[in-house]
């Protein structure tokens, strides 16, 4: 009678060990891998030798007190773009998320507004405000005034540049804020709500943090393109990273080696903001996952030690 | 006296009536259990009771005062957001899904509410978190995220924290249903141990067993009216519910 157990092939107390597996060697993955190599170092070689580039230059003028002071307009313009933008943002967003129909359609279309505009458009626009309002005023609307100033007095360049640009951000950063509340489970509002808090400490402490995460990498694409915006202020004459390199190849007739100065500046900044981004969605991290996985830098001092 | 008195309670959505008229009163002490069939109205009587959901007529009074409105002659007009916010203070509830906040370690979801809102020192709120946490059987695990928890451990850290705010009424809304058929116990051991110290507490679940041996009252709710009412021997014993 044949038996319905599995038929042991090999005897256990033999001792002889399983045979081991070795993985694929993956050819195509090696060629592919050389080929790609080669064309990155000549690729390399041919900007490191090409004297056009003029890499001598570019080092004379990295650091020199107009290209510093440019980046210094760069950062500037960035940190209170996105710092003021998404102040307004969350406003907006909490205006939009509002039962109040009113506050709820007046963001609607601001953000409709403004971001149906290019950018250049609305900084000419706020670059020639003189001539829509001649006068700004501050007093009580339909009421009386208690001073005015000439607009051209107070509105600079470079405060024409940071309105346009500020109420730019704060269209897009209300849709990232709003997209972040929308992801967190309405349960969270109904448990803080049901513990006597009011609607705005439950935003404050309960759904913002929480928001935060999907906020977060949105919110880096948008302060490093807000970085490399920043350029766009350029052309009213705002003396930022760009026009300040401009400036000087517009003397020397030195534009590659100029623009490459401006080049690797933006590119050291993008490159600190997406590590500080890392970090960030990291902190906002916790509890959504039960262990977070070593930084970079934790696996290089193991690989190290 | 009882604590919680509700009369004629109506709510439709949209066309469809989901509370008809619903009369109960609840002692002080008393443990209530609502039982029906799903759709019966039981979670939308719950949550009415701290204006999660707003009725379109009838009274919900705690404690001798109305809940979320003032009576205006012929109407009952809602109070504001900050009064309706102090009255939850004293109403505790528990949600099905749970809802830890999950941004925070277990302890500080349980301290919250006692510092943001009732305005307790940290040191004050921290102490009693603790001693919550321990009644519950969570000792050790202060410092835990909600996902770090399993399902009932979840569901003790948010009895705790409603408990947190010495709540002179506390809700459970179906507090097992989420629960593996393994976990069940060690929650309702958790509500057993309440009722024993005399909490004031309504409770919608589909646990017969626990209805029959916990509950001064059991309510049978179908279609949004009170079908049944009285303690669990003469109700549950003939008619099937669930």
């Amino acid at each position: 009678m044949t038996s319905l157990a599995p038929e042991i092939t090999t005897d256990p107390s033999s001792g002889s060990p399983p045979p081991r597996t070795v993985g694929s060697r993956h050819v195509g993955r090696w060629v592919w891998a050389a080929v790609v190599v080669v064309l990155v170092v000549w690729a390399l070689r041919s900007v490191a030798l090409n004297p056009a580039f003029g890499w001598s230059t570019v080092g004379q003028y990295l650091f020199t007190t107009a290209v510093l002071r440019g980046l210094g307009t760069t950062l500037l313009l960035t940190f209170a773009t996105t710092v003021v933008g998404f102040v307004l943002g969350i406003g907006l967003a909490a205006m939009r998320l509002s039962g109040n129909p009113v506050l709820s359609s007046v963001s609607w279309g601001y953000v409709w507004l403004f971001r149906s505009t290019p950018l250049l458009v609305q900084l000419l626009f706020w670059y020639n405000v003189g001539a829509l309002y001649p006068q700004l005023s501050l007093g009580i609307p339909f009421g009386p005034t208690f001073f005015s100033v000439e607009s051209v007095n107070l509105i600079s360049v470079l405060v024409a540049a940071l309105l346009g640009l500020i109420l730019h951000e704060a269209a897009y950063a209300a849709e990232i804020v709003r997209g972040g509340i929308l992801s967190v489970d309405a349960g969270q509002s109904e448990a803080a709500v049901a513990l006597g808090m009011t609607r705005a400490r439950v935003l404050r402490r309960i759904v913002l943090p929480q928001a935060m995460r999907s906020i977060i990498p949105a919110t880096g694409n948008m302060v490093i393109g807000t970085l490399k915006g920043t350029s766009i202020v350029s052309v009213i004459a705002v003396t930022d990273l760009l026009y300040s390199v401009q400036t000087i190849y517009n003397r020397t007739y030195e534009i590659i080696p100029l623009l490459l100065v401006a080049t690797v500046w933006y590119v050291i900044l993008t490159s600190v903001l997406s590590v500080g981004q890392y970090y960030v969605e990291r902190y906002y991290a916790r509890g959504a996952e039960r262990t977070l996985p070593p930084t970079p830098l934790q696996r290089l001092r193991k690989v190290v030690r | 006296m009882s604590l919680l008195e509700i009369r004629g309670l109506t709510k439709a959505f949209g066309t469809t009536t989901v509370l008809d008229g619903v009369d109960l009163s609840v002692d002080a002490g008393s443990v209530t259990v609502i039982v029906g069939p799903s759709g019966s109205g039981k979670s939308t009587l719950l949550r009415c009771i701290n204006h999660l959901e707003t009725p379109d007529a009838g009274t919900i009074s705690v404690d001798g005062s109305l809940i979320a409105y003032r009576r205006d002659g012929e109407v009952l007009r809602e109070l504001p957001e900050r009064t309706i916010a102090a009255q939850r203070r004293r109403i505790g509830m528990v949600f099905q899904q749970f809802q830890l906040f999950g941004h925070m370690t277990a302890l500080a979801n349980v301290v919250e509410a006692p510092i943001g809102v009732l305005g307790r020192s940290r040191r004050d709120a921290e102490e009693r978190g603790r001693a919550l946490l321990a009644r519950v059987g969570l000792d050790g695990r202060e410092d835990a995220y909600p996902r770090q928890l399993s399902g009932g451990q979840q569901q003790r850290v948010a009895i705790a924290r409603a408990l947190a705010m010495d709540p002179t009424l506390m809700l459970f809304d179906e507090p097992t249903s989420a629960l593996d058929p393994a976990l069940v116990g060690e929650v309702l051991a958790v509500l057993r141990d309440l009722a024993e110290r005399g909490t004031t507490m309504v409770v919608v679940t589909h646990e017969i067993a626990f209805a029959r041996e916990v509950a001064d009252t059991v309510v049978v709710l179908r279609d949004g009216r009170v079908e049944r009412v009285g303690p669990p021997a003469e109700v549950l014993d003939d008619a099937p519910v669930a």
